[in-house]
């Protein structure tokens, strides 16, 4: 350790003040599993496009079939051959884990000149930022410690805020996303809703956690672990059962999730409009419209994959075409997967998970359990506030399941709202960059560099945990 | 009724041959290798079918570390060399033995977790030998492994043991510390009604003053039901609490019980029948066929 750089006594004398309190400029990370939000968080609160400012990076070192290494925003890129790609997230059940891989993507992502996107997603100087990282709830305390230790010690950020990423929604504007009348003036100061259920179901799990004024109420805060992950590779388990062997094609099946997948509002009826038995000659066929072709994606030609209406009759209009002869290649060489009852199982499991033996409740009763821990005098509240956020939000038909599933467990005297943020991925991003605005918030839950370097790491955890 | 408790004391364990070890209760790892079926299972549970056979809480366990992985197989991708060293950053050139220590750390997820229960039982196993000697033949640090037990009842009683043990120990963990003071006032057990509580807190003598009485003030039927809001202080005692274990947080099983849903292993439609060999589900006749002729046996 002979390189250690000694601090600079002239500009300490300087820095004496500023070091005290916060750098100006700060970059928020909400550091998922699948994808890392990031970004500066604007000066002033912006009205209009808000979220220019937030890239949504693949957290992940993936590789090829042949043997190319892609890190993070290089997938983005769209690399030619997605077959059989292979996956390396540092971020396991939602918590960082592997720092090696982690550190790289951040690397490459945010501080390597020659690779980041654009001078305004770079970070330039972190002794003159503060950092914002979310973490998952419940975090073990040791990964939280590793956290503090290599944001301050390995790359030395001049202020530092580590924080539960749902508790961060409440500082967005929900107000008129519930239709509630605006409390505040526009041009006050940004303050957290003051209660909210925030309902985050990411790629690692599932959780709920309670809100009052932008804290989360810590003894509420319940998980199901499940989150798209599962749902992907249950359907790559289906696919890879009962059509094509799609095992190793983790990407190709997620954007097939992404692209079929729905919450059925009433699964008994879509099952027997999907069942094989209830199909009849000469009647209109039962799953018109829920069973549907979706087309593989085809890496020679260049092409995309697709979702189209079920064609029955695909495989007998090829074969005739092959006989006349008049087909074109291109589309005897497409595969197609049939999608029926593989299109609202997968995403059921959220909701019910002994469908696959799992003795979790599923997300409208975890809301209950977690309620049900509080005092009865915050119930209503918290019904009449729940917020959905996270990729698995943006499967068509979640709100409406969850609206009418809450409703049917919840007290009749309880209002029952649900709603989902305009873009629930980027939700917590930007309800940090909102809180970034109200800098003596920020001021009384953030630490400084200096002050990390008079305490410790130990100290820094205590003092995100509140106890100091 | 006799039992036998094991005194904490150095000479115990030496003895060659046998021990006494703390009965962990269900296992999957070791039902795996004795699993429990077979043609005495009728006798032994004789409830019939309500429980799970431990082969199928195994296939469970096996499906559901399935869905967990990010790539079917294993692969290990390694961090791409750089040519260059990256020298034009002044501050990349230091590293402190921490960051060493935590880049080199080839830790998963279930290691660290394993190092938290170990922790967090061994706190509890020296508070609970300083406590009166009763505690100690209690399996107190007891937690399965399985990815999906831990209901709330066990995660309370836990915390109810660590403030206990927090008043009789001196050398505590920093996290139990504001439980400990926030006792007091802190709101009542899931299992407890909470309205009593929540109406003392809240001043009810002030709003009462202003309403105009009538005699039908007492009539059960037109009293409102929502229970008033909690106290700021209140709020405050919730707010300070130190957040639960990974464990505690995990979702318990379902309050309400439905019947559970079977589907059909080759279609995916509902299973209504089940196949007399593996006890796989499936719809009809059809499916059976194929499921016979191609893969019977072998996913369980």
């Amino acid at each position: 350790m002979g390189t250690t750089k000694p601090r600079p006594p002239a500009k300490s004398s300087t820095t004496e003040a500023r070091a005290r309190s916060l750098p100006e400029k700060t970059f928020i990370i909400d550091n998922g599993a699948y994808t890392m939000k990031a970004g500066y968080a604007p000066e002033s609160l912006p009205s209009e496009e808000p979220l220019s400012t937030c890239n949504t990076i693949p957290n992940t070192i993936a590789k090829t079939r042949g043997n190319r290494i892609y890190i993070g925003s290089q997938l983005n890129a769209q690399p030619t051959d997605l077959n059989e790609m292979m996956f390396r997230r540092p971020v396991e059940k939602g918590y960082i884990v592997n720092w090696e891989a982690q550190k790289e993507i951040w690397e490459h992502s945010f501080f390597d000149e020659k690779t980041v996107r654009s001078k305004e997603f770079r970070i330039a100087s972190p002794e003159e930022t503060t950092l914002v990282l979310t973490e998952a709830p419940n975090a073990l305390p040791v990964l939280q410690k590793n956290a503090d230790e290599m944001v301050m010690e390995e790359w030395g950020f001049g202020g530092y805020l580590r924080c539960v990423g749902p508790s961060l929604n409440a500082w967005n504007e929900v107000y008129s996303l519930f239709g509630d009348p605006i409390s505040q003036k526009p041009d006050a100061v940004v303050s957290p809703a003051e209660c909210l259920l925030v309902v985050d179901s990411g790629y690692s799990h599932t959780t709920v956690t309670p809100v009052y004024k932008g804290q989360p109420l810590q003894r509420a805060i319940r998980r199901l672990d499940l989150g798209g992950k599962h749902l992907t590779n249950y359907l790559k388990e289906m696919v890879s059962m009962r059509q094509y062997n799609m095992v190793d094609e983790t990407y190709i099946m997620n954007e097939v999730k992404e692209a079929v997948c729905f919450v059925s509002d009433d699964i008994s009826r879509d099952m027997e409009r999907t069942w094989k038995g209830n199909r009849k000659r000469d009647q209109p066929d039962p799953g018109e419209g829920v069973v549907v072709d979706y087309v593989l994606p085809d890496p020679n030609a260049g092409k995309k994959g697709f979702m189209r209406p079920h064609d029955p009759l695909l495989g007998a209009k090829k074969r005739k075409s092959v006989l006349s002869g008049e087909a074109g290649a291109e589309a005897l060489s497409e595969d197609v997967l049939v999608l029926g009852n593989e299109r609202f199982t997968v995403p059921e499991i959220l909701f019910t998970p002994s469908d696959i033996g799992m003795k979790q409740a599923g997300i409208s009763d975890i809301i209950l359990q977690s309620l049900s821990v509080l005092p009865p005098g915050l119930h209503p509240v918290f019904l009449a506030n729940v917020l959905v956020v996270g990729g698995n939000a943006l499967i068509p038909g979640f709100m409406e399941r969850l609206q009418t599933e809450l409703r049917q467990i919840a007290t009749s005297e309880c209002t029952v709202r649900v709603r989902c943020p305009e873009d629930p991925i980027r939700s917590a991003w930007l309800g940090a960059s909102r809180l970034a605005t109200n800098r003596d918030e920020l001021k009384k839950v953030a630490i400084t560099r200096q002050e990390y370097q008079e305490h410790g790491s130990s100290w820094a955890g205590r003092k995100f945990a509140g106890a100091v | 009724m006799y039992h036998i408790e094991l005194l904490p004391n150095s000479t115990s364990h030496i003895t060659p041959g046998w021990t006494y070890v703390p009965d962990p209760g269900f296992d999957p790892a070791k039902a795996a290798i004795t699993p429990a079926i077979g043609r005495k299972r009728g006798i032994r549970d004789p409830g019939g079918r309500g429980d799970l056979s431990s082969r199928e809480n195994n296939a469970i366990i096996r499906h559901l570390a399935e869905l967990d992985r990010e790539n079917h197989r294993d692969v290990q991708i390694p961090i791409p060399v750089k040519q260059k060293e990256p020298a034009g950053r002044g501050t990349r050139g230091k590293t402190t033995t921490n960051t060493r220590r935590i880049l080199q750390s080839q830790k998963t997820f279930r290691n660290h977790l394993d190092d938290e229960e170990a922790h967090l039982s061994q706190t509890a196993q020296t508070t609970a030998s300083n406590a009166p000697p009763r505690l100690s033949t209690k399996p107190s640090a007891r937690r399965s492994s399985t990815p999906m037990t831990t209901p709330k009842a066990e995660s309370t009683a836990k915390q109810r043991k660590q403030s206990s043990s927090s008043s009789s120990a001196a050398a505590q963990q920093q996290q139990q510390q504001p439980q400990q003071s926030e006792t007091p006032a802190e709101t009542p057990k899931p299992d407890t009604p909470a309205e009593p509580i929540a109406e003392t807190e809240t001043e009810p003598p002030a709003k009462k003053q202003r309403l105009i009485p009538s005699e039908y003030d007492n009539d059960p039927l037109l009293r409102s039901r929502i229970p008033s809001a909690p106290s700021e202080r209140m709020m405050q005692a919730l707010l300070s609490e130190p957040p639960l274990s990974y464990n505690a947080a995990r979702a318990g099983p379902p309050v309400t019980k439905k019947a559970p849903r079977f589907f059909c292993c080759i279609c995916g439609y509902w299973g209504k029948i089940r196949c007399r060999n593996c006890h796989v589900r499936m719809c009809g006749l059809g499916c059976y066929k194929v499921h016979e002729d191609s893969r019977c046996g072998a996913f369980l």
